[in-house]
């Protein structure tokens, strides 16, 4: 029978609730720094001085200007420069509480520096702008009636006043550069019901089902895949490198079904479907908040040019508004992404890697949510309930975490990470993870919108009496990352045959299959 | 040496042997340069050729089997990209901005018709008893090189990774073919007929002009691909094979095209003889290519060092042993798409456009789009 229909209403049953139990090891999406995972996007730390801008005194939006592609980069050139618009007075006014969050998470940007640099371009600005002053007067004079003595004085006075101005403006270049480079470290804040700590501190805010019982020895998705001939992890290893695989035989129908399933269960959800590019420039995967330069870095960079491999189709989508001005009435914009996602994965070793549970490529589905700041913390639970919703569909028994502040990596405000059960692995394993992002990305590719509020009531709506652009807020959570599912799926359902059942939902996508079994030969 | 000899003898012996050494080590050094020249060379010479491939430029071609014709409209015929943009089906310059021009996200119906694309041809060809593989999209340069590609060439069509010796495939052709480099099947096993799934990069440096437009020539698209592992005297069979499930397909989707017999200057080195198919874009005004099917007879399988065990006695007898087997011999590889998925939608939108601007979808699909036969302007 054929591969049945994807996003087909009529096939949709509610599955009964399967139950399992618990245990952690945390790999994902999102940079941490804890010592024993191995994830190593290190996502503070931008290595490039940023344009500059004057700076603005709203307390709430700080300009942006147009993204410049000249190109300033030391090693290879081809690379734009670009600059995040961070709230510096923002920062001033709350400095105690920035300087704890910095200390919660764990980072290492330096905000007495960083403020001190503020300091100094004001003063700077100033003194550039009372040079300039001078400079004026000196040429208005110059426009009068004049004995050539006292001209002659003026002109060396301007030549003068224009050798310092232009000396005054370098330094201001660069104190902008360097304030940027510096600045840009500081990571989000941080929700007040964050838990602050370490990994061991992160807190369950819900478990759904329990481990199943087994009356045979459990094998792992390995030895299930073996038997079952669904990987070849060895041709791979020659083929490509280690941490490659092809999927054969049903692995890849349920990859499919995987797919097709969830792209259906989230449109149903008003999410706009979406293919990405999987190439992107570097300066884009920056402004996310990766990074791409890092020794051992996630990300993989293509030769001879400014591009990278994507980590994850957050990348790609949190592009697609760059440098915008989003209508208010558009908001929010909701979008679930399929790409195939690749990480190099540098700099982790041990147990936590083998099989499927970490590789350099996998397919993904990815949730993005751009919103008004007031509705980031609603879509969030809204995001977080559709990851529970499906996973619990497909009978998995797993745990939702609330990340603790060492944890969060740079961008995240906020991030649950769902943990499965995996009985072959006998602990559990991360298989998603949503954060709100807040302001954070969003200040870095330039994405605002513009309410449509009249600041001034009265019949009619001008430019005038309309509020300026607001930042909008940003959010993405994993809705399959099929390697992971394929993990939970094989281990749990094995059957003392070494068969696999396929759960309910998931069988109309496998052309009504609803197992898996051994291959006569 | 090993004898008795007198003092002066040995001497001069030992100085014998080291005049011999000296030159032997120098001839040695000249035989690796030499051989490494002639293999260099040497991988150079192009495949043979099917004695009925037509001689000459891509004009020489000839038309194998022509399929359907080409639908009227009573309206102005649009493009795939304007029937995209008022569909919101694409978004070509975001992607500019985020990666670069050739760049595109699919939006909305188009990535449910590429879902439908792919989930429809892997049906249909694992019906015909091709083995589905999802495939390593990164792969080490040799590999590329093996099938026939190649990567450091100026104007390649492959990308490098940074720090590495690693390429992303331009094809699923390079990792199933590299699935059994380096082995010796069973002859029982053969045909290993795959079907696999992947995305494809492809630098396209040096492709200009009117034939990039849009979806016609992308970096990066989602290809289904057929490939074939079989004994010599069977490839002119698989290629025939191969080609009609192409045309079954093509023929389903209600699609006007012409195969072609590729002429000898169009092979490219690894193909003996290569089937493509061109299908009418209504849009573009012509026949555009939209898959290619070629028979590489033992051109990738001496290089990714593929072979099998013929199970025939050499001498007749009623033991089977080593002794009396046919040595290993190399098997033949082919290739050929199943389905390419820009193209498709190419073909697809431009043909099935209705007056209204809304574009039908073709019944085999239609399962697989949830239904929908339809795709319409959204209300805004």
């Amino acid at each position: 029978m054929d591969l049945a229909c994807y996003p087909n209403k009529t096939t949709f049953k509610t599955l009964k609730l399967a139950s399992t139990s618990t245990s952690s090891s945390s790999i994902f999406v999102f940079p941490s720094l804890h010592k024993t995972k191995t994830l190593t996007i290190h996502s503070h730390k931008f290595p490039f001085p940023r344009l500059t801008k004057a700076l603005s005194t709203s307390p709430t939006a700080v300009q942006t200007s147009p993204a410049t592609t000249n190109n300033i980069l030391q090693d290879q050139g081809g690379k734009p420069q670009w600059k995040a618009s961070i709230d510096f007075k923002w920062i001033k006014d709350n400095k105690e509480t920035v300087a704890t969050n910095i200390k919660n998470r764990n980072s290492d940007a330096d905000l007495e520096h960083i403020l001190h640099l503020y300091d100094k371009l004001f003063i700077l600005q100033k003194e550039v702008e009372r040079v300039r002053g001078e400079r004026n007067v000196v040429a208005k004079k110059m426009k009068g009636k004049l004995e050539p003595s006292e001209r002659q004085t003026l002109i060396e006075q301007g030549k003068n006043l224009k050798e310092g101005l232009v000396a005054l403006e370098e330094d201001l270049l660069k104190l902008n550069d360097e304030l940027q480079r510096e600045a840009q470290c500081i990571p989000n804040m941080t929700h007040p019901d964050v838990p602050i700590g370490g990994e061991d501190c992160s807190t369950i805010r819900k478990t759904v089902g329990s481990a199943p019982k087994f009356s045979f020895p459990v094998k792992d998705h390995l030895q299930l895949g073996k038997e079952l001939d669904l990987f070849d992890f060895d041709a791979a290893a020659e083929v490509s490198g280690s941490k490659f695989y092809y999927l054969k035989n049903e692995a890849v129908l349920l990859e499919m079904a995987l797919l097709n399933w969830t792209l259906s269960e989230v449109m149903k959800r008003g999410f706009t479907p979406l293919t990405t590019p999987e190439i992107v420039r570097s300066s884009v995967v920056e402004k996310c908040g990766f990074q791409p330069r890092a020794n051992n870095t996630q990300v993989y960079s293509i030769d001879n040019s400014d591009q990278c491999l994507i980590g994850t189709a957050e990348i790609p989508v949190g592009g697609l508004h760059m440098d915008s001005i989003l209508a208010e009435s558009t908001l929010p914009l909701k979008y679930v992404a399929f790409s195939h996602c690749f990480r190099t994965e540098a700099g982790a070793a041990g147990t936590a890697t083998r099989g499927l549970y970490r590789v350099h490529q996998f397919s993904k589905i990815e949730m993005f949510i751009f919103c008004r700041p007031e509705e980031s913390d609603y879509y969030h639970d809204e995001l977080i309930k559709i990851e529970e919703d499906m996973f619990s569909s497909l009978g998995l028994h797993f745990k939702t975490l609330d990340m603790a502040s060492e944890d969060l990596g740079a961008p995240a405000y906020r991030k649950f990470d769902v943990e499965a059960w995996m009985p072959g692995l006998e602990r559990f394993g991360e298989i998603s993870s949503a954060s709100n992002c807040t302001d954070y990305q969003s200040r870095r590719l330039g994405i605002r919108y513009r309410p449509s509020e009249a600041l001034v009531p009265g019949p009619k709506k001008s430019k005038g009496n309309l509020a300026p652009p607001q930042f909008v807020h940003t959010l993405n959570a994993t809705a399959c990352a099929v390697p992971r599912m394929i993990i939970c799926l094989l281990e749990n359902y094995q059957q003392e045959d070494g068969s696999v059942l396929i759960p309910e939902p998931l069988r109309p996508f496998m052309g009504g299959r609803n197992i898996i079994t051994r291959k006569s030969s | 040496m090993k004898g008795k000899l007198e003092p002066s003898e040995r001497q001069t012996l030992i100085e014998q042997g080291k005049n011999l050494k000296e030159g032997l080590v120098a001839l040695e050094e000249d035989l690796l340069k030499l051989n490494d020249e002639l293999q260099r060379e040497a991988q150079c010479i192009p495949n043979m050729t099917h004695p009925d491939v037509p001689i000459g430029g891509e004009d020489c071609s000839t038309i194998r089997k022509t399929v359907g014709s080409a639908p009227k409209f009573s309206f102005p015929v649009k493009d795939h990209l304007q029937l995209g943009k008022e569909l919101d089906l694409f978004d070509f310059d975001a992607a500019a901005e985020v990666s670069g021009s050739k760049f595109y996200y699919l939006k909305n119906e188009a990535v449910l018709l590429e879902m439908a694309l792919l989930n429809w041809t892997l049906s249909e060809v694992m019906k015909r008893g091709f083995t589905p593989l999802t495939t390593p999209e990164i792969v080490r340069s040799s590999v590329v090189e093996k099938c026939g590609f190649q990567p450091r060439a100026n104007n390649t069509q492959v990308y490098s990774i940074d720090n590495s010796d690693q390429c992303l495939i331009g094809t699923a052709e390079i990792p199933v073919g590299g699935l059994h480099m380096d082995s010796i099947l069973a002859e029982s096993t053969l045909p290993l007929k795959y079907v696999a799934f992947s995305h494809c990069f492809r630098t396209e440096a040096g492709a200009a002009g009117t034939a990039t437009r849009g979806l016609y020539r992308v970096h990066q698209f989602s290809k289904i691909e057929m490939f074939i592992f079989c004994r010599p005297e069977e490839s002119d069979y698989y290629h025939d094979e191969l080609i009609k499930i192409e045309e079954d397909m093509f023929s389903s989707l209600g699609l006007h095209f012409k195969t072609l017999d590729m002429a000898s200057e169009d092979l490219g080195a690894p193909a003996y003889r290569k089937f493509d198919v061109e299908a009418w874009m209504p849009g573009l005004e012509r026949f555009g290519e939209i898959s290619s099917a070629s028979n590489c007879t033992d051109y990738q399988s001496r290089r990714l060092g593929i072979r099998y065990r013929p199970s025939e006695a050499l001498v007749p007898g009623p033991k089977k042993s080593k002794g009396n087997l046919a040595p290993p011999q190399f098997v033949h590889t082919l290739n050929a798409t199943a389905c390419a998925v820009p193209r498709m939608i190419i073909c697809l939108l431009e043909n099935y456009q209705q007056e209204d601007g809304s574009v039908l979808i073709p019944e085999p699909l239609r399962p697989f789009m949830g239904g929908r036969n339809i795709i319409t302007r959204k209300s805004s």
